[in-house]
């Protein structure tokens, strides 16, 4: 009936084994109805836009854009909140860690899932907003750099889910590691990122500095919601995509050895 | 010869010191259905998280079918169907998806699992509800899905870790009845339980533990031999007269008298069958009107009690 066991080491039964966590997340996300919920969102939010009567594409790009990190943080926040933790806190560790895959191939495609599950109310959310401009300054217009700043909500998207999932890894409940997660993306560090601004320190290094990218990208020092843009320092394209990148890797690799050391005691 | 299941001086002693288990060495045939019995406490779980690589032991081997659980826990697990403790349950799943996965999981082939899922679905009498969202179940239909999905790739090896807790009688029966049908097709069945009942019913040997040590093991027939009833229950065929009843406490051989009521009684003995037939002998010789006369039954209850530590009584 099975085709018989693999080594233990075997990269192509441990990609698999991601790929069917990742399938399986997914059907759960789906089933949970968070990623409607979600996408719902993604779909209504830049329709409030329109009544901000703005002159320019640009501008209105931006202004939209600017709740987009908030979504973010917010899936990222419900997607990967409760990865790790969540299996441990009620138990359905007991029934998918004695099986013959390895944690970290659980753990990889549970978050996949979750950034997957983040970038498609990204996508959805450009997707609108683009067809708010074609609408109401037509095809001209669409403004240069949507382009680049897409490709920063995309990776400010895995940056995000890495560090919730870092904190779901360390946090023992799943509400917890929600509401942390979403209260260090969207307070923490942006008032640290004020601070140091307020001291004269430009807060290079600071995920959700980086992610000011999103709307930054079509007008330069766009707008963002919460605390941490007085608009003296502005980050650049480079050097703000390492940062996310590295944020996304570190988080995710601390995250997975962190979770594969979890102990069923 | 290659058992099933087989540990080696298993230790395990957690952070805050306390020794959960304490050298346990077991060597569990195939084929055979198995009782690990033993107190809350006692290590059993324990047991069991080792040897589905929940946890590591601190010393020891661990074996399945000859495999090492530490160091070749892949091919391990492929041969180990498990329900441990009480799991969580993907609640707004349906059974079909989650068998779906851990089919998969398993490389079972989509055709084959289709199929495999729906007889075991069946075999667990949940057939109707294989699309119906797992929050909705009882206690009793979750519990049996989890052992659907413990012997959905169809192992050689069951491992069920007090699999009726939380039931009800129907729900024990089921199950019980579900580990008969293993124990037909062939697998092993390790289980674990601190209930006597469901290990006596089920189990062709039985394993005590108690605090991290094993302390007996036998097949459940040696055990029942071992057991000598040192009380004997006879029924007369009406009330005894208190000059009978007096008679009664100075028959030879007989150590106490209880009188239930004037119509029986439960005479103490020293146990040995040679003494019951004397003993009946003398009542009748007596003319006691004697229409019921058997030794009391003794089960595995006192069995577990006589083999635990003193102050676990």
């Amino acid at each position: 009936m099975t085709t018989g066991p693999s080594p233990r080491y075997d990269a192509k039964a441990d990609l698999q084994d991601t790929y069917l966590s990742f399938r399986f997340e997914l059907t759960k996300h789906l089933r949970r109805r968070r990623l409607l919920i979600v996408a719902a969102l993604a779909v209504l939010v830049p329709l409030l836009f329109y009544a901000f009567s703005v002159e320019t594409a640009a501008t209105f790009a931006a202004v939209s854009l600017s709740f987009l990190s908030v979504l973010i943080v917010a899936s990222a926040a419900l997607f990967a909140g409760d990865a790790i933790c969540g299996e441990f806190e009620k138990k359905t560790a007991l029934l998918s860690f004695p099986t013959p895959q390895r944690r970290t191939s659980i753990f990889a495609g549970k978050y996949m899932a979750a950034v997957l599950a983040t970038l498609i109310v990204v996508a959805i959310y450009y997707a609108i907003m683009m067809l708010q401009v074609l609408h109401l300054y037509g095809a001209g217009e669409v403004p240069s750099g949507l382009a680049q700043s897409f490709a920063s909500a995309a990776v400010y998207s895995t940056s995000a889910v890495s560090v919730v999932f870092l904190l779901s890894s360390v946090l023992q409940r799943s509400i917890s590691s929600t509401i942390v997660g979403f209260l260090t993306l969207l307070m923490v560090l942006p008032v640290l990122s004020t601070i140091l601004t307020s001291l004269e320190v430009e807060p290079w290094f600071i995920v959700t500095y980086a992610a000011d990218l999103i709307s930054d990208s079509v007008v330069a020092n766009g707008f963002s919601f919460g605390p941490g843009r007085f608009g003296v320092y502005q980050p650049d394209f480079g050097p703000g995509i390492a940062v996310m990148l590295t944020y996304t890797l570190a988080g995710f690799l601390g995250a997975v050895c962190i979770g594969s050391r979890k102990s069923m005691e | 010869m290659q058992y099933a299941i087989e540990t080696e001086n298993l230790t395990k002693t957690f952070r805050n010191g306390f020794t959960a288990l304490d050298g346990v060495s077991l060597s569990i045939p195939k084929g055979h259905v198995v009782g690990y019995l033993g107190p809350n406490g006692a290590g059993k779980t324990t047991t069991i998280k080792i040897l589905t690589t929940l946890i590591r032991p601190t010393s020891g081997t661990a074996r399945i079918s000859g495999i090492d659980v530490m160091t070749s826990p892949r091919e391990a697990l492929h041969k180990v169907g498990a329900l441990i403790e009480v799991p969580g349950m993907y609640e707004y799943l349906t059974p079909r998806e989650m068998l779906t996965y851990f089919g998969r999981v398993y490389r079972m082939d989509k055709a084959g699992l289709e199929h495999r899922i729906k007889e075991i679905l069946e075999l667990v009498k949940l057939s109707d509800w294989d699309d119906k969202k797992i929050g909705s179940f009882s206690t009793g239909m979750q519990r049996r899905l989890v052992i659907a999905k413990s012997i959905l790739h169809g192992p050689e090896i069951v491992v069920l870790d007090e699999p009726v807790l939380g039931l009800d009688p129907k729900g024990i029966r089921d199950v019980r009845e579900l580990i008969r049908q293993f124990q037909r097709e062939g697998m092993t069945v390790f289980l674990s339980s601190h209930l006597l009942a469901e290990v006596s019913e089920v189990c062709d040997s039985v394993i005590f533990l108690d605090r991290g040590k094993v302390v007996s093991t036998d097949r459940i027939e040696n055990i029942g031999n071992q057991l000598q009833s040192r009380t004997i229950n006879v029924r007369f065929l009406r009330p005894l007269a208190q000059e009978e009843a007096t008679r009664l406490m100075s028959v030879p051989l007989v150590e106490d008298v209880e009188l239930i009521d004037n119509g029986s009684a439960r005479l103490r003995f020293d146990g040995r069958p040679e003494t019951s037939h004397s003993i009946l002998r003398e009542l009748l010789l007596r003319d006691f009107p004697v229409v019921y006369y058997t030794p009391e039954d003794v089960g595995l209850e006192d069995y577990y009690v006589s083999v635990m530590s003193d102050d676990r009584r």
